[in-house]
């Protein structure tokens, strides 16, 4: 088996496996409750908050638990939901999903910013389109299609030039590329423990303590009464984990997996195969994003997955007619590739051989036969 | 002979003639007959603009894999509503 689709999900890191086994098994109590058995479990969730803070350059009381990275980007934007959003037109649905809930449902208008030929958000047209109402600012970091990076620091600058808010979904950054909230200037980022190989249904929202954010659920005074409910302290205790070891080793995971995409590219350009790189340079590490020309994503898709390698795609077909993801229309990919769009994104268990085999088998589906093997 | 009557004995005939000589479509290497769901996973497979198309013994052959998952990949699109399988 090959899996190459770690922007969709990651293998949880086998500590944070077993670390959730134990406290599930050995630590059952409630962490809210008063007694001895609870004391642990707390020490354990403030140790937690306090290793994802640090990853982050954050303060332990700016880091809210929640599901995952849908939850935080609904919380984040439905907070601050008055008058005026802008956002991008590449963002993840929880995000431009939201901004229509408050479009229609709490007299809020939307405003998506375009982006180029790369998917990148040019810094003036945040500025143009900057209104009085505006409240919040929402760009993702890096695009879970694309890859490409987004200038955050520019963009938050621009926002706090004219005293918004400024969020980011950075559920496809966080764990694989440094990330400082305070250089950076970020009011708010979401984030989701199963992209950097921690459990599915756990994530957490940074906030900066001088906003005002408003609670998500109500109920008992969790999360510093911001998000009642019983927390999954072992899910909460395994993401912690994951991100701090994913984030110690950060410069040997980067430098593999851009190795892994650079083999493939190198290997589809010796098989002469006709393709486009999406993205541009400034992308996620180890994320590829494939168009081949005249040719059907989803067939790739289902012929790589016939020979168990994992892959995703841009496009899906959709009672009988092909859908075009947003984020592809909005790039403006040529018409007689962007059908044929497929993502590939390396992760810790990959090889280089991985690479060289996913590039042949490409290589064959596409019908050419003059390549090595 | 009327205008009107010969017109529709013809059209009638048409008719007829589609509804007794359905396309059989054969495997392009082995001559095999294809069902139509075959037919569908060649369009799915290979591609929607297909004009020869394979049986499925021939596909596994094709894309060294087996049979087997070639019929799961025929019941996986039938679950995902996919029309061609109709």
């Amino acid at each position: 088996m090959i899996y190459a689709d770690n922007a969709a999900t990651t293998q949880i890191d086998d500590d944070a496996l077993n670390l959730m086994i134990e406290l599930q098994k050995n630590f059952f109590a409630n962490p809210s409750s008063s007694y001895k058995l609870s004391r642990p479990i707390k020490k354990i969730l403030n140790e937690s908050r306090e290793k994802i803070a640090a990853c982050i350059n954050a303060e332990p009381q700016e880091i809210f638990f929640t599901s995952g990275g849908t939850e935080s980007n609904n919380w984040a934007i439905k907070s601050f939901a008055e008058k005026n959003i802008i956002t991008s037109a590449i963002e993840h649905k929880s995000i431009i999903n939201s901004c229509l809930y408050a479009q229609n449902y709490l007299h809020c208008t939307a405003t998506f910013l375009p982006v180029d030929n790369f998917g990148s958000v040019n810094p003036d047209d945040l500025q143009k389109n900057i209104l009085p109402q505006t409240k919040i600012i929402s760009v993702m970091f890096a695009n879970n299609e694309v890859g490409t990076i987004q200038p955050i620091k520019k963009l938050a600058e621009i926002a706090h030039s004219h005293g918004k808010i400024f969020h980011t979904d950075a559920v496809q950054a966080v764990g694989h590329i440094p990330i400082d909230v305070k250089d950076l200037g970020i009011d708010m980022l979401s984030s989701s423990a199963h992209k950097f190989n921690g459990p599915k249904g756990i994530g957490f929202l940074y906030a900066a303590k001088n906003l005002n954010l408003i609670p998500f659920h109500d109920g008992g005074g969790q999360e510093f009464s911001k998000r009642a409910g019983t927390e999954n302290f072992p899910a909460i205790a395994a993401m912690a984990l994951a991100l701090e070891k994913n984030c110690a080793d950060m410069k040997s995971y980067s430098e593999k997996v851009s190795a892994c995409s650079k083999i493939l590219i190198e290997r589809l350009k010796e098989n002469n195969v006709d393709f486009i790189l999406n993205g541009g340079e400034n992308r996620l590490p180890g994320h590829l994003s494939l168009s081949f020309k005249n040719f059907d994503g989803e067939t790739i898709l289902h012929r790589l997955d016939l020979k168990n390698i994992y892959v995703s795609t841009g496009s899906a077909c959709n009672a009988g007619q092909i859908k075009i993801s947003h984020v592809l229309k909005a790039m403006k990919i040529p018409a007689d590739y962007v059908q044929g769009t497929i993502r590939v994104t390396f992760g810790r268990n990959n090889t280089f051989d991985d690479a060289e085999k996913i590039a042949d088998a490409i290589t064959k589906i596409i019908g050419l036969k003059n390549f090595k093997s | 002979m009327s205008k009107k009557i010969k017109f529709g004995i013809i059209f009638l005939s048409k008719i007829f003639r589609g509804n007794i000589l359905k396309k059989i479509f054969k495997c392009k290497f082995c001559g095999a007959p294809l069902h139509k769901d075959c037919v569908a996973l060649n369009k799915k497979l290979i591609g929607r603009n297909v004009k020869e198309f394979v049986c499925l013994t021939c596909m596994a052959d094709d894309f060294d894999c087996t049979e087997e998952d070639l019929r799961d990949k025929i019941e996986e699109f039938k679950e995902q509503g996919c029309t061609l399988f109709l």
